[in-house]
C-alpha cells in the first residue's frame, strides 16, 4: 500500500516559530528542504548510528591526524564526503565497563547515557537519560517540531533467553533514555515509521472538522489521564513509576492532537517503503527515513541502533556464514579479523549513504543538510574480543550549522565520551551544561577550528 | 534464576583462576548426583511452615501478545495489531516481565492508533452494538453497550460513576453535531487507551505495607487467564469472580482445567513454551546455506510446530512433565520425518507419530527446533546445548567466560572432532572449571548436526564422538545416557517450577522465593507430576493467590 501524503504549512514552519505562509518561490525548489523560512537561521540536527560488536581497530584507524587523514581500509566508503567527516580517537567511555560480563548491553545501556547500568535481569533495572533525550527535552520545551525524537533500528528483540550475562534486555536493545528508569523503544518497521511520520494530516478537511477531530482527540487523552490519576493515588512507589511512564506517552499524544492540521502541499514525502526484512533494504529505507524526517522539519533528533547489543546476525550477503558476536570474539585469527573487517565497511557504507544523501540537499540557507547536521557514528565498545572500552571507533560528520569543522582526525588521550556529547548538546542549544553522565566534566576542545 | 543463590554454588565451582580441581570435589556440586541440594533448593527443615513472602509484582503492561490475544477476545480482531508496536523488552528469561515492560510514547501512540482502528473495524461488525441506538433517546443503548464493554475490557465491574464519565462523551459528539454514535466510539476508544485495560491493575489496601493480601477475585481472575491464555478472562471466569467462586479452590482447580482445555491455552504453548524451549528463536535461525543448504522455510516452520504441538500435548496429557525429556512420540510432517530418518507419515502438515522404535528422536533433546537453534550456523556448539540444559532445565546458569580467553579453536588436523578440540580449549586452566559442567552435557548431543539431523560423521568425516565426562568420572555416552542423567536429576522439578513461577507471576525470583519453589514443586510431584499438577500448584499457592505492598525501604 502506497500513498501520499501532506504535510500541512504550519507543521513546517513551527519549527522556525513562524506562523506566516511559506514564501512561493522556495515552495517551488523540489530538492529544497523546508525546514526553515526563508529569514530564519537553519535548524540543527542530530543523527546518531549505533553498530554492534565493536569494530576492528587496526583497519579503521588512520594513522595521520589532522586534514591529512588517510581513508583506511574500513572507511573508504567515506571518499566522496570526506572533508565533511571528523574521525575522532582515543575517547573513553569507562561507565560502559560492567561489573563482571555483560560488557555489550552494559557499554550500550551507557553508549549515549555515560551512566554505569545496574546490573539486572530485569528488577530495578536503571541506566541514566541519554543525550539525544537531553536534547529532545530542550527542543520539546521550544516546541520545535512535531516529534522531539525519533528512535529507529533494524532489529526487534531477540525473542528468547537473557541479552547479556546478567544485564536485562533492556539494556542491550535500547541507546535512547528518556530517564534512568525509562529505555525509549524504538521502531523497527519501516512503513509503521513512514505512517507514524505522515499519518494524521487530513487533507482537504475543513477547519471546524479539524478542530472537531482535535476536541475528540483531547477528550480522549483527558479521560484516560484522569483515569490514571486517580490510579496512581492507590498505587506504591514502584508502580507510580510505572504510571508516570504512561502520564509521559499521554502527554506526548497530546500534543501531537494540539498539532493536528488540515491543508497544504509543502513537504512530499513521496511513497511508504514496504516492510522488508532484508538488512540492506532496511537500513536504505531507515536512512531514507532520517532524511525526510529531517528535510521536513518533523524530527531534529534521530537515534539508530544497526542492530542490537551482541548481535548474532548473519551477513550472508557479505559472503559470510558465521555469526557477527561470534566472529568478535576474534582470538587473533586473521580470518575473523577478515570477516569483521568486511561488516565493519559495510556498516560504514550505510552511514556513508546517509552522509551522501544528506549533502545532496540544500537548504533554505544555501547550505546543505548535512552542513545544518551532525551525524554521529560508533559502536558501544573498540575491540570485541577484548570489549576495549577506550579508543572508541568515532565518526562525527556535517558541520553541526557551523559547531564543528570536520575534515579532520582527532586524537585524545582517554577523555571521556561524555564531554564529546556535552559539545555535542551545546551544539544543539543545550544550555549551561558542566556535567554529563557518570564522567563528563566540559565541552571537548578542538572540534572546531 | 535464582540470582546468587544457584550461580554462586556455580561460581564457587568454576572458578577457574582458583584452582578447579581442588574446588570441584567430585559429587559435591555436579547436577544430577545425589548431593546436598544447592543454596536454591534449601534443605526440607529450614523452609517449615512459616508464612511465605509472596513478593510484589510490578503494575504490568499488557506485553504484544498478551495485547493481540485479549482484542482477539475483547472485540473478534484478529488482525494482531500489536505486530506494528515495538518490540517488547524481556527479563529472566520472559517477555511478560512487568519491571522490563516499559510504556512509551510511541507505544502510547500506536495504542491511540490501534484503539480507533478496532474500535471502527468492530462497529462496522456490529459486534459492539448490543442494542439499537435510539436517536432521540440514546442513553440506555449507549450505557449498556459502555458499561458491558468496560466490564470487559477492564476485566472488573465498572462503577457507576465510570460509565457516568463515559457517556460525557456522548454530549460532547452533540456539542460538536455529531451523531450519538460517535460520542459512543470516542468512549470505546478511551477505554482501550485507559491505564485500567492497558496494564493488569493489582491493588493494595495499603501499598506501604509488606504484609501480603489476598488478591481481589477479579485480580485472581486477570491473572489467571493471563497465566493460562496470554488473555482477558472470558464470561464463565469473569462470572465465577463476581459471584465469589474463586476463593473456593475447588473452584480454583475446576477452571484451571477447564482453561487448558481450551483451544486458548495455545497461549501457553506460544508464550511460555516458546521462550523456555527457546522455540521462538528458530524464527531468526540462519544455519549456513552451504553446509546445512537442506535447512529451508518448511522445515522451520515444521520443527516450530513440532515442540509446539509436543508441548500442547503435555498441557492436557497424562504424562509427568518430566517425561518431556524421553517422550516416545513427537509430531512430524513428511518433510521433517525424512530430515530426522523416519518413515514419512504421508502427510504434509505435522502429525502425531510413535517414537518407540526410534529413540534417537524421543524427547526434547531430538527436536530440530531446540538443536538448531543452539547450535553456531556453521557448527554444533556444545556449550550452548550445556548451558541450555543447566539453565533450562537444571537452573544451574554457568557464569559467563573470563574475560579476553580464547574460543574453540580451530582444528589442528582436518579430522579433529569437535570433542577434541573442546578438549584443548577446556585446558586452558581459566575454562575448565566451568567447561567440565557445560561440556558433556552437550558433547552428549553431538550425535545431531546443526540442522538437528542425526549423524555418525562430523562434517571433516571425524566419527562423532559423543561421549561426555562429568567430573566425577562418568561418562554420558550419547543422548540416551544424557536424558536418564537429566530426568533423574532431582533439581528438575524445582527448576521447571522456577520458570513457571517466572513467567505465571511476571517477575524474577530472588533467593526469597527458594521455599514456595520448593515447595509447589514437591506439592505438583505429589500429585503425579503432570503439567497440569504443576500449574495447579502454582495457581493454587500463596505466590499466585497473594500480593503486597512495598516499604519505602525496598526502594532502591
Amino acid at each position: 500500500m502506497s500513498k501520499k501524503f501532506q504535510l500541512s504549512r504550519r507543521t513546517l514552519l513551527r519549527g522556525a516559530g513562524a506562523l506566516m505562509a511559506l514564501p512561493v518561490l522556495e515552495a517551488m525548489l523540489p530538492a529544497t528542504a523546508r525546514a526553515q523560512t526563508a529569514t530564519g537561521p537553519a535548524p540543527r540536527r542530530l543523527a546518531v548510528f549505533y553498530t554492534a560488536n565493536g569494530i576492528h581497530m587496526p583497519k579503521w584507524t588512520p594513522r595521520a591526524t589532522g586534514a591529512n587523514w588517510e581513508l583506511t581500509p574500513t572507511l573508504q566508503s567515506l571518499a566522496p564526503v570526506k572533508n565533511d567527516v571528523l574521525v575522532i580517537s582515543g575517547l573513553a567511555n569507562y561507565p560502559g565497563r560492567p561489573d563482571g560480563d555483560g560488557h555489550h548491553a552494559a557499554a550500550t545501556a551507557a553508549f549515549l547515557s555515560c551512566t554505569k547500568a545496574f546490573k539486572t535481569e530485569g528488577t530495578n533495572f536503571r541506566a541514566g537519560i541519554s543525550m539525544d533525550q537531553v536534547i529532545a527535552n530542550h527542543l520539546a520545551a521550544k516546541k520545535a517540531t512535531r516529534f522531539p525524537s525519533l528512535e529507529l533500528g533494524n532489529d526487534a528483540g531477540k525473542g528468547i533467553g537473557n541479552c547479556d550475562s546478567g544485564y536485562a534486555c533492556p539494556y542491550a536493545n535500547n541507546i535512547a533514555w528518556a530517564g534512568p528508569t525509562t529505555p525509549v523503544a524504538k521502531e523497527t518497521r519501516p512503513k509503521a515509521v513512514f505512517d507514524r511520520l505522515f499519518a494524521g494530516f487530513d487533507t482537504g478537511a475543513s477547519q471546524a472538522q479539524v478542530e472537531k477531530r482535535r476536541a475528540f482527540g483531547k477528550s480522549i487523552i483527558d479521560f484516560v489521564r484522569d483515569d490514571a490519576t486517580a490510579l496512581k493515588a492507590q498505587l506504591g512507589t514502584t508502580d507510580r513509576r510505572k504510571l508516570d511512564e504512561y502520564f509521559t506517552g499521554v502527554r506526548d499524544l497530546e500534543k501531537q492532537v494540539e498539532a493536528i492540521e488540515a491543508e497544504g502541499p509543502s513537504c512530499n514525502p513521496g511513497i511508504s517503503p514496504d516492510n522488508n526484512e532484508d538488512p540492506r533494504a532496511k537500513t536504505k529505507a531507515m536512512m531514507d527515513l532520517i532524511v525526510l524526517a529531517f528535510q521536513c522539519d518533523l524530527t531534529r533528533v534521530v537515534t539508530f541502533m544497526l542492530a542490537n547489543a551482541r548481535s548474532n546476525k548473519v551477513y550472508g550477503f557479505l559472503g559470510l556464514s558465521g555469526a557477527h558476536h561470534t566472529y568478535s570474539h576474534h582470538q587473533k585469527v586473521q580470518a575473523n579479523y577478515d570477516a569483521l573487517a568486511t561488516i565493519d565497511r559495510w556498516e560504514v557504507e550505510q552511514y556513508s549513504y546517509l552522509l551522501q544523501r544528506m549533502k545532496g540537499i540544500q537548504e533554505a540557507d544555501g547550505k546543505t543538510l548535512l552542513d545544518n547536521s551532525m551525524v554521529y557514528f560508533s559502536s558501544e565498545i573498540a575491540d570485541g574480543d577484548s570489549h576495549e572500552h577506550w579508543n572508541l571507533p568515532i565518526l562525527l560528520a556535517g558541520s553541526g550549522g557551523g559547531a564543528l569543522t570536520p575534515g579532520r582526525h582527532l586524537r585524545y588521550n582517554a577523555a571521556p565520551l561524555a564531554n564529546l556529547y556535552i559539545s555535542l548538546m551545546q551544539a544543539m542549544g543545550v544550555q549551561g551544561l558542566t556535567s554529563f553522565g557518570d564522567n563528563g566534566t566540559g565541552p571537548l576542545p578542538d572540534l572546531k577550528l | 534464576m535464582l540470582a546468587g543463590a544457584g550461580s554462586a554454588l556455580l561460581l564457587a565451582g568454576c572458578d577457574g583462576d582458583k584452582l578447579p580441581q581442588a574446588q570441584v570435589r567430585p559429587g559435591e556440586d555436579v547436577p544430577g548426583l545425589d548431593v546436598p541440594p544447592p543454596d536454591g533448593n534449601p534443605p526440607q527443615n529450614a523452609c517449615g511452615d512459616a508464612p511465605k513472602d509472596p513478593g510484589r509484582v510490578t503494575l504490568h503492561r499488557l506485553n504484544r501478545a498478551e495485547y493481540d490475544a485479549t482484542v482477539r477476545d475483547l472485540l473478534g480482531d484478529t488482525t494482531q495489531p500489536a505486530r506494528d508496536f515495538p518490540a517488547d523488552d524481556h527479563g529472566y528469561g520472559f517477555d511478560n516481565n512487568a519491571d522490563v515492560l516499559s510504556m512509551s510514547p510511541l507505544l502510547m501512540e500506536k495504542y491511540s492508533t490501534a484503539a480507533e482502528k478496532l474500535v471502527e473495524a468492530a462497529w462496522k461488525k456490529g459486534t459492539l452494538r448490543t442494542c439499537t441506538l435510539d436517536a432521540a433517546n440514546p442513553e440506555p443503548c449507549a450505557r449498556d453497550i459502555l458499561s458491558g464493554f468496560a466490564r470487559r475490557a477492564w476485566r472488573r465491574p465498572v462503577t457507576k460513576q465510570e460509565v457516568d464519565r463515559l457517556m460525557d462523551f456522548l454530549a460532547l459528539a452533540k456539542r460538536h453535531g455529531d451523531t450519538p454514535e460517535a460520542g459512543v466510539k470516542l468512549a470505546l476508544r478511551s477505554v482501550l487507551v485507559s491505564p485500567h485495560f492497558l496494564f493488569r491493575v493489582e491493588k493494595d489496601p495499603d501499598p506501604k505495607s509488606p504484609t501480603p493480601h489476598r488478591l481481589n477475585d477479579f485480580e485472581l481472575a486477570s491473572r489467571l487467564s493471563y497465566f493460562l491464555w496470554s488473555s482477558m478472562p472470558d464470561e464463565q471466569l469473569l462470572a465465577a469472580a463476581e459471584a465469589g467462586k474463586l476463593r473456593d479452590s475447588k473452584e480454583l482447580e475446576a477452571q484451571v482445567r477447564r482453561m487448558l482445555a481450551d483451544p486458548k491455552a495455545r497461549g501457553l504453548v506460544e508464550n511460555f513454551g516458546g521462550q523456555w524451549l527457546y522455540t521462538r528463536a528458530m524464527d531468526s535461525a540462519e544455519p549456513d546455506k552451504t553446509l546445512y543448504g537442506a535447512f529451508n522455510e518448511d522445515l522451520r516452520s515444521a520443527m516450530r510446530q513440532e515442540t509446539q504441538l509436543v508441548f500442547r500435548e503435555f498441557i492436557t496429557g497424562d504424562y509427568k512433565l518430566r517425561d518431556l525429556v524421553d517422550a516416545p512420540f513427537t509430531y512430524v510432517n513428511d518433510a521433517l520425518a525424512r530430515h530426522y530418518g523416519l518413515p514419512p507419515p504421508g502427510s504434509g502438515t505435522p502429525v502425531r507419530v510413535d517414537l518407540s522404535r526410534h529413540p534417537e528422536r524421543q524427547g526434547l533433546f531430538g527436536h530440530g527446533s531446540l538443536l538448531t537453534v543452539t547450535s553456531n550456523p556453521d557448527r554444533t556448539s556444545p556449550v550452548q546445548r550445556g548451558v541450555w540444559v543447566l539453565e533450562q532445565l537444571l537452573c544451574l546458569p554457568p557464569p559467563p567466560p573470563p574475560p579476553d580467553v580464547e574460543n574453540l579453536p580451530p582444528p589442528m588436523r582436518p579430522d579433529m572432532t569437535m570433542k577434541e578440540r573442546m578438549a584443548i580449549h577446556r585446558s586452558n586452566p581459566a575454562c575448565q572449571g566451568c567447561h567440565r559442567m557445560m561440556d558433556p552435557l552437550g558433547l552428549a548431543l553431538e550425535n545431531y548436526d546443526p540442522i538437528g539431523r542425526w549423524r555418525m560423521r562430523e562434517v571433516s568425516g571425524a566419527p562423532v564422538d559423543a561421549k561426555g565426562d562429568l567430573p566425577d568420572g562418568t561418562i554420558l555416552d550419547g543422548v540416551g545416557d544424557m536424558r536418564r542423567f537429566v530426568k533423574s536429576d532431582p533439581k528438575l522439578p524445582a527448576c521447571l517450577t522456577e520458570h513457571l513461577l517466572t513467567y505465571a507471576l511476571g517477575r524474577g525470583m530472588s533467593e526469597a522465593d527458594a521455599c514456595a519453589v520448593r515447595e509447589i514443586a514437591a506439592t505438583a510431584e505429589a500429585s503425579g507430576g503432570r503439567f497440569t499438577d504443576y500449574i495447579l500448584s502454582i495457581v493454587l499457592s500463596d505466590h499466585f493467590t497473594q500480593r503486597r505492598g512495598e516499604t519505602e525501604a525496598q526502594q532502591p
